[in-house]
């Protein structure tokens, strides 16, 4: 658990070969101008690349962004990274998801998903209780 | 149900929250003669089918042809594919796009490590020649007019497989009917910085165009989709799409010139991919500006002699971003308006996004709303039966001139750069997209946009509900094509493809001038795959044979 004081550090990343980023940029610059520290790794990440920057920028919370599917072929193999590097950090989703996916991705461990129309508030209100609040974690 | 008398009284005196269009034109409430006292009509606007075409490119305009009712298809393995566009055209498709998977996009093949879940997921694998025959089996190739989507490097490729799959079939390269978003700086900038190298997207983008005009006399070859793709990544106000669209097609132009091909071979082949927004009077404003501006450009700058250069064909698909996942069905109207805007503008043919888009792939219903609602207007609405019917409206030339000056104020800054490379490379378009996206986003917060059923007319989301369900790709389809592959790859005749990469390889080390299309065409016959045809032209011109750095060349 961090104190409430600290900056949160955040790495925000696409997964896979799909190229729309104006969610996660928007997410970025939201983020920043809430305070956090938000490290933006690109696009064409693999789930392995995205653990291992993680672990290296020490960051509180991640979060992957995904328009082509890739919550169902490649977010289960990020939750599964997360589990066998015995990390603490919370994994954030956000993009095209359909709805009836939801309960599937919080079931293997992700703690959050983010679809269009969510609010800054919204995020930026989860993203500050899940550092936090650390019993709200899943992964 | 509570009822609140102060909320029945606002309720019933509604007005509009914001009074400036889209992109922030302020609008007044009445427009004048005035307002329009400044456009010279025979130099701004003319008359439908004369110079500057504001009015639109043919005289009888949708009475000699309906716009292309164009829907796109795309997903699942090429066999899927197939069936999918021909019953887009057994409803009333008029021409189909087909659509290219993220691992074709990047020129990897589906057995990439990282082409790891998106093999068939968003497109269709066109590995190699086989794929192509599969998605366009039974289909009339010398009399259907098709789009091949692919607006990256392997785009080159692509088009070699459908000539090589005409040419197997004994059809003529010179009956093929359609284009090809020939735009890798679109897959530069939105897809993979390293699998459409700048440079190395001009010199393709040229051999393209080179040889299209030369040996293929139905086919556009010069197909700018940096419109469309740019707006939805950034671009977000009428004014820049225009202006950092055409940066991009002035600078294919320019490759082409360097190559010593005549301005008027090169436009009179030139189309472009452009969005139909929500806003209704700016959008039929913006593609009349589109029109004036290429026109100007083409004869004022670069001395375009030939009135079919003067003529810009746009191809629209409707703006998939203005379309919401809430009360998803909505979307359907917002089609409806955004098609009739394309309509009203005068274009060449519309791909309709559908009401799925902020959920999932279109599904068949989906598909059917999208085209039915373009029926609806071609054959019921009296909409297509005269020209430019808004033209000489006070507020539309109004608009038409305030967005042709912002776009040209935008244009030139981008050219004050040096270019739209540069200003990639510079950081700048980048910071100027995100810039744009979080103010439409702080809109849309503040409510200073309304958008019904996300910041207004809300309703619980487990009412939303998409008729058909939620399209799904089968998990095997991209196990089952990594599998056709691999046994695609041991059935050639290895020596044969050996060959043919080779002479590729050598006319790639000829120089830029080589156009590499025949060598591809010949490698694609000789059951060459996708990654082997990129990987070796990548190498030829010094970068690495994958652009992910994973793989090595196995010649």
């Amino acid at each position: 658990m961090i104190s409430e004081g600290k900056r949160i550090r955040i790495l925000l990343s696409k997964v896979g070969l799909d190229g729309h980023d104006r969610g996660i940029k928007l997410v970025a610059s939201i983020l920043r101008e809430a305070g956090m520290e938000v490290v933006y790794l690109g696009k064409l990440q693999s789930p392995e690349g995205i653990i291992q920057a993680a672990i290296q920028e020490d960051v509180d919370v991640i979060g992957v962004s995904c328009l082509t599917g890739e919550h169902l072929s490649l977010v289960p193999d990020i939750v599964e990274s997360i589990r066998r590097n015995n990390l603490r950090m919370p994994l954030i989703v956000g993009g095209i998801v359909p709805r009836e996916d939801i309960p599937q991705l919080k079931n293997i461990g992700v703690a959050a998903v983010f679809t269009s129309g969510s609010t800054s508030v919204e995020i930026v209100k989860c993203i500050k209780d899940l550092v936090h609040n650390p019993e709200t974690r899943r992964v | 149900m509570d009822i609140n008398a102060k909320e029945i009284e606002q309720a019933y005196l509604e007005k509009p929250r914001r009074l400036k269009t889209s992109s922030g034109i302020p609008v007044k409430e009445v427009y004048s003669a005035d307002d329009i006292k400044d456009i010279d009509n025979a130099k701004d606007t003319g008359k439908p089918g004369e110079f500057p075409f504001t009015r639109g490119i043919h005289p009888d305009m949708y009475r000699g042809k309906l716009w292309t009712k164009r829907q796109q298809w795309g997903h699942g393995s090429a066999e899927d594919t197939n069936k999918g566009l021909k019953l887009l055209i057994s409803q009333g498709s008029t021409g189909v796009s087909l659509y290219r998977d993220l691992p074709t996009a990047l020129g990897i093949d589906p057995d990439h490590p990282m082409a790891r879940g998106e093999v068939n997921a968003v497109g269709t694998s066109l590995c190699c020649i086989d794929d192509m025959k599969v998605a366009t089996d039974g289909l009339p190739l010398d009399k259907l007019s098709i789009s091949i989507l692919c607006a990256s490097c392997p785009a080159i490729v692509l088009l070699s497989q459908y000539i090589a799959t005409a040419e197997e079939r004994g059809i003529d390269r010179a009956k093929l009917r359609g284009q090809l978003t020939n735009d890798p700086l679109v897959g530069y900038f939105c897809y993979c910085k390293e699998a459409n190298p700048p440079e190395l997207g001009i010199k393709i983008s040229t051999d393209i165009i080179e040889y299209c005009t030369k040996s293929m006399p139905l086919w556009n070859p010069m197909y700018v989709s940096a419109f469309y793709n740019w707006r939805e990544a950034g671009a977000l106000t009428a004014p820049q799409e225009i202006a950092f669209g055409f940066s991009v097609a002035l600078a294919f132009i320019e490759g082409a010139l360097q190559r010593g091909i005549n301005i008027d071979i090169i436009a009179p082949r030139a189309s472009i991919y452009a969005q139909a927004g929500i806003d209704f009077f700016e959008e039929i404003a913006k593609l009349r500006t589109m029109r004036r501006m290429w026109a100007k450009l083409m004869k004022e700058r670069f001395g375009a002699k030939d009135p079919r250069s003067w003529r810009l064909r746009i191809a629209i698909q409707t703006t998939g971003s203005d379309l919401v996942a809430q009360q998803p069905l909505n979307n359907i109207i917002r089609i409806a308006y955004q098609q009739l805007a394309a309509v009203l503008g005068g274009v060449q043919s519309i791909t309709s996004s559908t009401y799925t888009e902020p959920i999932c792939l279109p599904t068949k219903e989906a598909h059917m709303s999208a085209l039915r609602s373009m029926q609806i207007l071609a054959y019921e609405t009296g909409v297509p039966l005269v020209a430019d019917p808004l033209g000489g409206s006070y507020y539309i030339e109004y608009l038409t001139t305030e967005i042709e000056k912002q776009a040209t104020k935008i244009l030139n800054d981008i050219e004050n750069r040096g270019g739209i490379i540069k200003a990639i490379k510079s950081g700048w378009v980048e910071a100027e997209f995100e810039k744009s996206i979080l103010q439409h986003q702080k809109e849309v917060e503040s409510k200073e946009r309304t958008i019904v059923g996300v910041n207004a007319y809300t309703s619980p989301p487990e009412e939303d509900v998409l008729p058909g369900g939620v399209l799904r790709v089968a998990a095997h389809s991209e196990q089952e094509q990594i599998a056709k592959i691999k046994k695609f790859k041991q059935s050639r005749d290895d020596s044969k493809v050996r060959e043919a990469i080779r002479e590729l390889r050598g006319g790639a080390e000829m120089g830029e001038k080589e156009n590499l299309i025949s060598y591809i065409i010949k490698a694609v016959k000789a059951r060459a795959t996708l990654e082997e045809i990129m990987g070796t032209i990548r190498e030829a011109y010094g970068y690495s044979y994958d652009p992910l750095n994973m793989r090595t060349s196995p010649f």
